[in-house]
């Protein structure tokens, strides 16, 4: 059979996503990272949240300006001062795909049920203590401590709510069973190739269901995505700036938007395996010996913003003059290298994830060149965090999604968190830490002041804050991106027509 | 005959089971970490501890292999630890794809080198060099190169096959063969020059035997010796080659896997290996240690039938 | 990719056909063949810029710039990658590292295949069994998936992971070394040595490895080509070591960036390919010159030497009506040499032989005898070249003068029907997968156009006809399951079943035990009697002259030395060679035992 014979045959088989058709909105989403589990609980954040949101509504829901709106829940407030009692109002004709209904205890159950599963985001509901279901629509959370973060954390994955009896059994790694949107297609959806969804007859927001089929084609490779995208074998997914060129040609729209920071984060801040790092004046050598201009150039085409903070500017706690804080000053690294008493440099070794080799070549030369000598160590990106979380390394390169103030206080800075393996702190920066915690709406004010500690003390040495460049068909779609997420939530697509 | 296979049934078993302790012992002595990979990085160190408990990755190491081979022997071959899939049923999804891929390639190089290496060995002179510097390119060309090359061509710019799988669990036979199309190419692109070099030496050898002369001298006409007499002969070493092709290709489709987005037990192979999923790591090396094993008993058993000697004692 | 070239075992076996013309040595033979001197040339080239890299290299290949992914300039040759650094630069280092994954590969497989293929091939016994059973264990082994595990278990190493490689190539190594080591062990010289007192040791060294070192080196650059392959494979995938600087690297890094730069992508893999290009290459031609092909052939021939062809016509003229049944006049057979020289076989033979008469044609092996008998049945090699002379079948003639070569076209009419053969070695002269019945049909339905049943028949009557006791159970057995000496009669059945005029006899006793020959002999030359046809005999023993020919002519160096009447010949010969060779035939022969085993009636193992 010749070539053309069989392209022939394809295109007549229907397979091939019929452009532009307005009677079937079917879409197409090439995925960089599949669901280890379908259990909610499981659930992660950024490319692995989206998945569940296709089959889960969460408590609330978050908007593509990142403020929350109600979803499962009509209305949410914290009942005392201390902000310490949340109580939520549920709806009352929502069913799971099983055909359990939804109210106050299955609710609880879920929240109960996150707190144990040892989920890869059991941290969210680290200050958790209960939850009781007053009635059947309403649920009362109490938590040990405010926690301003936590009404975020219930619009995503602590916020996901799964069927009671399935959450629990055996088969919800495989099959979810949720009150959302779609159900999944289980003999189209082969783990570690692609998903496919359908709209879920009884729905209770038929406006969430856009799609009549949606499937979501695993395609970790970048270059596969690129050839995906740009032959129209899917209909959106996420590039990066190298392959943007490409996509363009090819008529593709694009998005883009900032959410994750990129830069080191310079651990050993008390010079446990890397002594010249205790020094804040060797953290502050290495901010300024960071060309930040010229890696955003050479690495990510200019795609990006740099920035000397860790806090995005949607954090609430953002500081515009702290941006240039560490402008690119060779000279004077040299010289705080000098005071500090390492006038000839030293070993820094760094771990280095496969397909970061680009960035971190340009950085291990800039730091060379003022007398900082980098060894970079291969390490598997499976055993990467893993390994940053141990403390072998005294600092290692890190790409970070950019909450808000308390979210990157948990993920970045309290001792408890896997990127604090030293469990650095200092009784200035915990005062400040319990005041932000304390807060409430103020959260992001008191906040300002622990991003100013962390800075000044070099805590890290951000390099950019990176776009994030998602392309899609607008011939058949219309996508808008959700502030702060890797990619937009399944409410942030509709069809073209 | 029976007694043949009886023997080359249970050397292949024993084989499986050296290759299954070996691989569990490299694979597990090292793994130390995983507990954090799959609870990720906001997990507690006590949750962490919880899941390497669960794994049984506090136990030793002897009696998590036994009772792997114990599971083994009832087909459970654990559950893979990013997936939460039983590796049973992750294999069984991925294996026919792949081994529809291999053995469409397997039987296209048997054909083609046969064909190739039967014409050299024969006309010799232009024809013979013909194969002898497309084996040569053809081992010159990793496969990825190849599979790069392919895709840049009749995907992108032709647009006459798909750069990326469409396979899924419902996809006619169109869709089969316009997403394989490529790939069987790519992989049998590699092998066949080889194997046909290969089945001329074979050939070569049969045909300076010196019964041929001795057909020649009996008046049986050239054409009815090379296909009846010297075809025959050179069956079994033909059909060794292209055992070793498809062990080989088994390899091969790693690569190609990977290129073309598929979703088989290359890609599986792949991307286990890259997140440290050892469960499915040593599955994928039982599955296919397991069919070569298999397709070399049905070559030993058509090779014996092929050979008097062992066919009639 | 990963299949291991095996068959190189074959060429391990020391000896082939000596030939009289002088031989350069295998390295003069390698650079002869242009394919084998690009790729020492351009291996030589690779290794020396890698040794060379800090002096030939531009630019420092670690130093990023902001020249990202420029393509080719003034500056950057061949341009830079994704971090701006100098590809050409790269590549001369990146040599280092993708050369030494090569040889860690090629060394470790040598380093285990080679002495296990020495005490398993010198020893055999348990260790042959155990090492055989290991390596068909590794043989069994997909190279890739064991990589992709080996990586899973010890993370992105390359020279471990080659380590690893290193011992599942082994088994070609293994195979290699033993199969020749088996051969070399029971030849003449090793027992000589043994005897001489030579310790195991030395004759390994001294003896085996010499033999197997050619192979070894042929597979061990086919290995360093697998090695490469596999190595910038794993890195293409993103599973080797990043912050290594090899080819693999380098392609890994170009494909990421393939839409920016497809240049960035070319250099690294045409730098893979070259050198994997060149080992098997390299292999190749190597392979050839230690084979060294007499294959060489020449083409159409009568435009380069007509002066040959024109010399004889006087012979050619001179045809007798009433002619012999066989005549070869003034044949010259000649081979093309790879170095353009040929070589002569057959120089000048004249002899005839006629219905009702045995013809005998003696020499020592490489005296022509055979060339001679094989040009009368047109079975000649391809590349033989018959550059002058005649042979006239009842006055026909079957060489084409024109073309210097065997008229087939003659002889199709001829060959099985008119002129049969009688081969030497009689089980390799049977097609071990077919029945000897159904060999003994096929030519008689075919040439006598007799029906399948008839010819079953007449098969019967030929094997009781040569003397085998139980025909229907030898009809239908296989080679394998007779001895030597029923399937020589066996043979003999196959050249008269189309009554033939003419049969050709080479060596026919040679293979047999000397009981057999004696009652093989019996049965040429009664059924000679019977039959009337002429027979050729071709044979290195005056006994077996002087048992059944009426006429012999004496070979030489492809020269006819002395032919006449048998009796004359044997009483007074003139020719020194000829003296020489009957007094070898005297004292040169331990006394006939006649104990040896396999006796006629015998016949089924």
């Amino acid at each position: 059979m010749s070539a053309a014979a069989v392209a022939g045959l394809s295109a007549c088989s229907g397979d091939a996503p019929a452009g532009g058709s307005s009677a079937s909105k079917e879409v197409v989403l090439g995925i960089l990272q599949e669901p280890k589990s379908w259990n909610p609980a499981i659930a992660h954040v950024g490319h692995l949240l989206q998945p569940y949101q296709f089959v889960y509504d969460s408590l609330l829901l978050r908007k593509s300006d990142g403020t929350l709106a109600p979803m499962l829940a009509t209305s949410w407030k914290y009942t005392d001062d201390a902000q310490t009692v949340l109580e939520l109002t549920l709806r009352t004709d929502v069913t799971f795909s099983d055909g359990a209904a939804f109210d106050a205890t299955a609710a609880k159950a879920n929240l109960d049920h996150f707190k144990v599963a040892n989920g890869p985001q059991a941290a969210m509901l680290q200050n958790f203590e209960s939850a009781t279901a007053v009635d059947a629509k309403t649920l009362r959370i109490k938590l040990k401590i405010a926690d301003p973060a936590f009404e975020y954390y219930l619009s995503q994955a602590a916020g996901l709510m799964g069927s009671p009896a399935a959450i629990t059994g055996k088969d919800i790694d495989l099959m979810p069973v949720g009150s959302g949107p779609y159900i999944m297609v289980k003999d189209q959806s082969v783990k570690g190739s692609q998903y496919v969804f359908t709209p879920r007859k009884g729905y209770w927001n038929p406006s969430l269901q856009k799609f009549t089929m949606v499937t979501l084609k695993l395609l970790a490779d970048l270059t596969a995505r690129v050839n995906a995208v740009t032959t129209g074998q899917v209909d959106a997914t996420l590039l990066d700036a190298t392959t943007a060129q490409q996509a363009n040609a090819a008529g593709l729209k694009e998005l883009s938007w900032p959410v994750d920071w990129q830069g080191l984060l310079l651990f050993d801040r008390d010079g446990k395996v890397a002594p010249p790092l205790k020094d804040v004046r060797v953290r502050q050598a290495i901010n300024y010996a960071l060309n930040r201009d010229a890696l955003l150039k050479n690495v990510a085409m200019g795609a990006g913003t740099v920035t000397s903070q860790v806090f995005g500017p949607e954090s609430g706690s953002f500081l515009p003059e702290l941006e240039s804080r560490y402008a690119y000053d060779p000279a004077k690294a040299k010289q705080l290298l000098s005071d500090a008493g390492y006038a000839s440099g030293f070993d820094l070794t760094l771990p280095l994830p496969p397909g970061i080799e680009t960035l971190l070549n340009y950085v291990k030369q800039q730091l060379g060149d003022v007398g900082i000598r980098v060894n970079l160590v291969a390490v598997p990106i499976a055993d990467y965090q893993s390994t940053l979380g141990k403390g072998t390394y005294a600092a290692a390169w890190f790409s970070l999604f950019q909450g808000p103030t308390w979210v990157a206080c948990n993920q970045l800075i309290v001792p408890s968190t896997l990127y604090n393996p030293f469990k650095s702190t200092t009784p200035e920066l915990k005062a400040l830490l319990d005041a932000t915690q304390a807060a409430g709406a103020q959260v992001g004010e008191k906040g300002k002041a622990v991003n100013t500690y962390v800075t000044e003390n070099a805590w890290f040495a951000p390099f950019y804050r990176v776009n994030q460049i998602y392309f899609y068909d607008s011939k058949k779609l219309k996508v808008t991106p959700q502030v702060q997420m890797a990619v937009p939530t399944p409410y942030d697509y509709e069809p073209a027509s | 005959m029976l007694q043949f296979i009886a023997k080359r049934l249970v050397a292949g078993v024993v084989a499986l089971f050296v290759v299954a302790c070996l691989t569990f012992v490299l694979l597990y002595s090292t793994s130390g970490d995983v507990a954090r990979n799959i609870m990720g990085d906001q997990a507690s160190a006590a949750s962490v501890a919880a899941k390497a408990h669960e794994l049984g990755l506090d136990q030793p190491l002897m009696s998590r292999l036994s009772s792997w081979l114990w599971q083994a022997t009832h087909l459970q071959f654990g559950t893979s630890w990013f997936t939460s899939q039983p590796v049973f049923t992750a294999i069984a999804n991925r294996l026919p794809l792949t081994l529809t891929m291999v053995c469409v390639a397997i039987l296209l190089i048997g054909v083609v080198a046969t064909f190739l290496g039967v014409t050299a060995a024969v006309k010799r002179g232009a024809a013979d060099r013909a194969v002898q510097i497309m084996a040569v390119l053809a081992a010159s060309l990793p496969g990825y190169i190849v599979g790069i090359v392919l895709v840049l061509v009749f995907a992108i710019q032709l647009r006459w096959f798909p750069a990326i799988s469409r396979i899924g669990p419902r996809s006619g036979a169109a869709v089969w063969v316009a997403s394989l199309t490529l790939p069987v190419v790519a992989l049998m692109l590699n092998g066949i020059a080889g194997a046909a070099q290969q089945i001329r030496s074979a050939f070569i050898k049969q045909l300076e035997q010196d019964y041929v002369r001795t057909l020649r001298s009996r008046g049986i006409p050239e054409r009815e010796i090379l296909f009846r007499h010297v075809l025959r002969a050179a069956a079994p070493a033909g059909l060794t080659v292209l055992s070793l092709q498809f062990i080989s290709l088994l390899g091969g489709v790693v690569i190609i896997e990977s290129i073309f987005a598929l979703p088989g037990l290359g890609s599986l192979a792949v991307s286990a290996t890259t997140q440290g999923d050892l469960p499915l790591v040593m599955g994928v090396v039982i599955y296919t240690v397991a069919i070569v094993v298999v397709v070399n008993l049905l070559v030993d058993v058509a090779n014996g039938w092929l050979n008097p000697k062992v066919r009639v004692s | 990719m990963s299949a291991v070239v095996d068959d190189v075992s074959a060429q391990a076996e020391p000896g082939g056909l000596g030939g009289a013309v002088k031989r350069p040595g295998v390295a003069g033979r390698l650079f002869r063949n242009p394919m084998g001197t690009a790729s020492v040339l351009l291996l030589a080239v690779i290794v020396l810029s890698a040794v060379l890299a800090g002096v030939l290299a531009p630019h420092d290949p670690a130093r990023a710039t902001d020249n990202v992914l420029t393509g080719p300039t003034a500056l950057n040759l061949l341009g830079t990658d994704s971090n701006g650094r100098d590809i050409l630069s790269r590549l001369l280092f990146g040599a280092r590292g993708t050369l030494m994954s090569a040889a860690i590969a090629a060394v470790v497989a040598i380093l285990i295949g080679l002495p296990a293929g020495l005490l398993a091939g010198y020893y055999g016994k348990w260790f042959d069994g155990l090492s055989s059973w290991a390596t068909n264990i590794l043989m069994a082994l997909p190279g890739m998936i064991v990589l992709l595990a080996v990586r899973a278990a010890v993370g992105p190493n390359i020279y471990l992971t080659m380590v690893i490689f290193g011992v599942l190539m082994s088994p070609g190594f293994f195979r290699l070394v033993r199969t020749a080591t088996q051969s070399v062990r029971n030849e003449l010289y090793v027992d000589a040595a043994r005897v001489a007192g030579l310790s195991d040791l030395s004759i390994m060294g001294r003896h085996i490895l010499g033999v197997v070192r050619a192979p070894v080196i042929i597979q061990a650059a086919m290995v360093s080509g697998i090695a490469i392959s596999f190595q910038s494979s794993l890195e293409f995938l993103g599973l080797g070591d990043p912050s290594a600087a090899t080819w693999g690297v380098m392609v890994n890094d170009g494909f990421r960036n393939i839409y920016r730069q497809p240049l960035a992508l070319l250099w690294p893999t045409l730098a893979i390919s070259l050198t994997i290009g060149s080992f098997v290459l390299l292999a190749n031609a190597l392979r050839d010159a230690l084979e060294d092909h007499v294959n060489v052939k020449e083409k159409t021939s009568a435009s380069r030497r007509p002066a040959t062809v024109a010399a004889v016509p006087a012979t050619v003229a001179a045809e007798p009506v009433d002619a012999h049944l066989c005549e070869v006049r003034d044949l010259r057979i000649e081979y093309p040499q790879p170095g353009g020289e040929r070589k002569t076989v057959v120089d000048g033979a004249s002899w005839y032989v006629d219905r009702d008469e045995v013809l005998g044609i003696v020499g020592e092996s490489g005296s022509g005898k055979s060339q001679t008998a094989f040009a009368v049945l047109g079975l000649l090699p391809d590349n033989a070249l018959v550059t002058s002379g005649q042979i006239l079948f009842e006055g026909k003639r079957t060489i084409d003068t024109a073309s210097r070569r065997i008229d087939q076209s003659a002889l199709t009419g001829l060959r099985g029907r008119r002129i049969s053969y009688i081969p030497q070695e009689p089980m390799s002269n049977l097609d071990p997968s077919f029945t000897i019945g159904s060999q003994l049909v096929r030519p008689m339905t075919r040439i006598l156009g007799i029906s399948k049943s008839e010819a079953v028949t007449k098969a019967l009557d030929l094997l009781s006809a040569v003397g085998i006791p139980n025909p229907k159970r030898t009809f239908s057995a296989y080679p394998h399951q007779v001895s030597g000496g029923m399937a020589q009669r066996v043979l003999i059945a196959g050249a008269i079943s189309c009554d033939p005029d003419l049969i050709i006899a080479d060596e026919p006793t040679t293979a047999l035990d000397v009981t057999v020959q004696a009652e093989v002999l019996d049965v040429i030359r009664d059924l000679q009697t019977e039959l009337h046809q002429g027979i050729i005999l071709v044979t290195h023993n005056f006994g077996v002259v002087a048992d059944i020919c009426d006429r012999v002519a004496v070979m030489q160096n492809g020269r006819i030395v002395e032919q006449g009447d048998v009796r004359t010949i044997l009483r007074h010969p003139a020719h020194e060679y000829t003296q020489m060779l009957l007094q070898s035939m005297l004292v040169g022969k331990p006394p006939l035992t006649r104990l040896m085993s396999d006796s006629a009636t015998g016949g089924m193992k």
